[in-house]
């Protein structure tokens, strides 16, 4: 077997798809006009191409005119930068609050100090209504922001839970093992969010606590899963997800945290 | 003089919208075609075009004004349609597959002959099946190769792939192709 032969049947599948540069290509010709067995492959890998070539969607145009597909695209940056501001909205919402709380530390330490005869007297009173509105409205503020991230939290905790649920996408052709790495990943990044942003001993939260605490369970089993996962490992989550319950209990936990 | 792609993107850079349209005009067709190729469902493949949009919108800034445009744009359509697929997959989405000329409405206009529908509703089950055993990085190949009729040093620069990876996933998916358009025949 020469060279020659070999270096063109590596090529006969890029000369059938019309890949190769023209010198290139009319080298690979001249050796298969001159070799059967190549010839024979090279038919053979047309007509499986030719095949796959008349699938619809090589030639397929959109069903919608180009305006309507600019309006609805408009329409999604729209509803995107409106998602990413409200986003954003709670996660600065602590500033304000961080804020507000440092002010009202401000007063109560530096109220007295500057005078400490004018207890009882007007001003007095005044600065210390004023400081009692102020950590009224901090602990409203604090418990809406509170049950807010915690309810986004469980819905994104959800999202992931239901594709894990879910038909699987197997690693292997053999279907020995599943594909968790985009779970695995999204549910670490969930239960660093969860330590940061929402306090489960919180007061504002405590009726959905039994809830969160599931949902983390569940989420670290996520968390160390291997990217390519066995189907017996996930086994003990479909159970407790089914036995508990757990995706309508999310469900309407996070109805009551919105109110 | 219409405004080029490069310039169009450096207005979007800068966070003028309109410049979507013009480009939206050049480039949906061919972003329509690979989502549909993964996704094997029009108002899916829609779906993607507008995201694949929105997301070129969002990192508009990122994009290197060295570079072409188109690649950068097919790039995205890919590996959104990517992810749109495994999402699909993991659901358990099954589409009807696509078939020549589309849509029933066209067989009630007797355009598409009830028989050629019927084929047509095969051969693009078959295709369908025959595509989603490729790994996903020879699909891309071989769909920017065939569906979207890019060369090997295009397909190279859109997927940042080496040529000599961009031949043999061609290769080995053409192969695989044929194997199993050979097992799914009647």
């Amino acid at each position: 077997m020469s060279f020659e032969h070999l270096r063109t049947w590596r090529r006969l599948s890029l000369l059938a798809s019309d890949a190769l540069d023209a010198a290139e290509g009319e080298r690979a010709l001249t050796h298969v006009a001159a070799c059967s067995r190549c010839a024979a492959e090279l038919q053979s890998l047309r007509g499986a191409l030719a095949q796959l070539l008349r699938d619809p969607a090589r030639t397929a145009e959109p069903q919608v005119g180009v305006d309507l597909l600019v309006q609805r695209t408009h329409a999604r940056i729209e509803r995107a930068s409106t998602a990413t501001a409200v986003v954003s909205g709670w996660r600065v919402a602590w500033v304000p609050v961080a804020a507000a709380a440092l002010l009202a530390l401000v007063v109560r330490v530096a109220g007295p100090a500057r005078s400490p005869e004018a207890v009882g007297t007007r001003a007095g009173a005044n600065a210390a209504d004023r400081v009692a509105v102020s950590d009224e409205a901090l602990r409203r503020l604090e418990r809406t922001v509170e049950r807010e991230q915690a309810a986004r939290y469980l819905n994104d905790a959800e999202a992931v839970l239901v594709t894990v649920a879910a038909a699987p996408h197997h690693c292997d052709r053999n279907h020995e093992t599943v594909d968790m790495a985009e779970e695995r990943r999204r549910s670490r990044e969930l239960l660093t969010r969860r330590a940061l942003l929402v306090d489960i001993d919180s007061e504002g939260i405590r009726s959905v606590r039994p809830v969160l605490e599931d949902v983390e369970r569940l989420l670290r089993q996520v968390a160390t899963l291997d990217a390519c996962a066995k189907p017996e490992e996930l086994l003990a989550i479909h159970e407790e997800l089914r036995d508990r319950r757990l995706l309508m209990k999310i469900d309407l936990m996070t109805r009551e945290l919105l109110g | 003089m219409p405004l080029s792609d490069r310039e169009l993107m450096q207005r979007l850079a800068s966070g003028d919208r309109e410049a979507l349209s013009p480009l939206m005009e050049r480039h949906s067709k061919r972003v329509y075609r690979i989502a549909l190729s993964y996704l094997r469902d029009a108002d899916d493949a829609l779906d993607a075009v507008q995201d694949t949009f929105v997301k070129a919108f969002q990192n508009a800034a990122r994009w290197d004004p060295a570079s072409e445009v188109a690649p950068w744009l097919m790039r995205i359509a890919v590996n959104h349609s990517i992810d749109q697929y495994r999402r699909g997959k993991r659901r358990g989405v099954h589409h009807t597959p696509l078939v020549d000329g589309d849509h029933d409405e066209r067989i009630a206009a007797q355009e598409v002959s009830p028989e050629r529908h019927a084929q047509g509703r095969e051969l693009g089950e078959k295709i369908a099946r025959a595509l989603e055993t490729l790994p996903e990085g020879h699909r891309a190949v071989f769909v920017l190769r065939h569906y979207d009729g890019m060369s090997l040093e295009e397909i190279s620069g859109t997927l940042k792939l080496s040529l000599g990876t961009v031949k043999s996933s061609l290769h080995r998916a053409t192969h695989r192709l044929r194997e199993r358009l050979a097992e799914l025949a009647p």
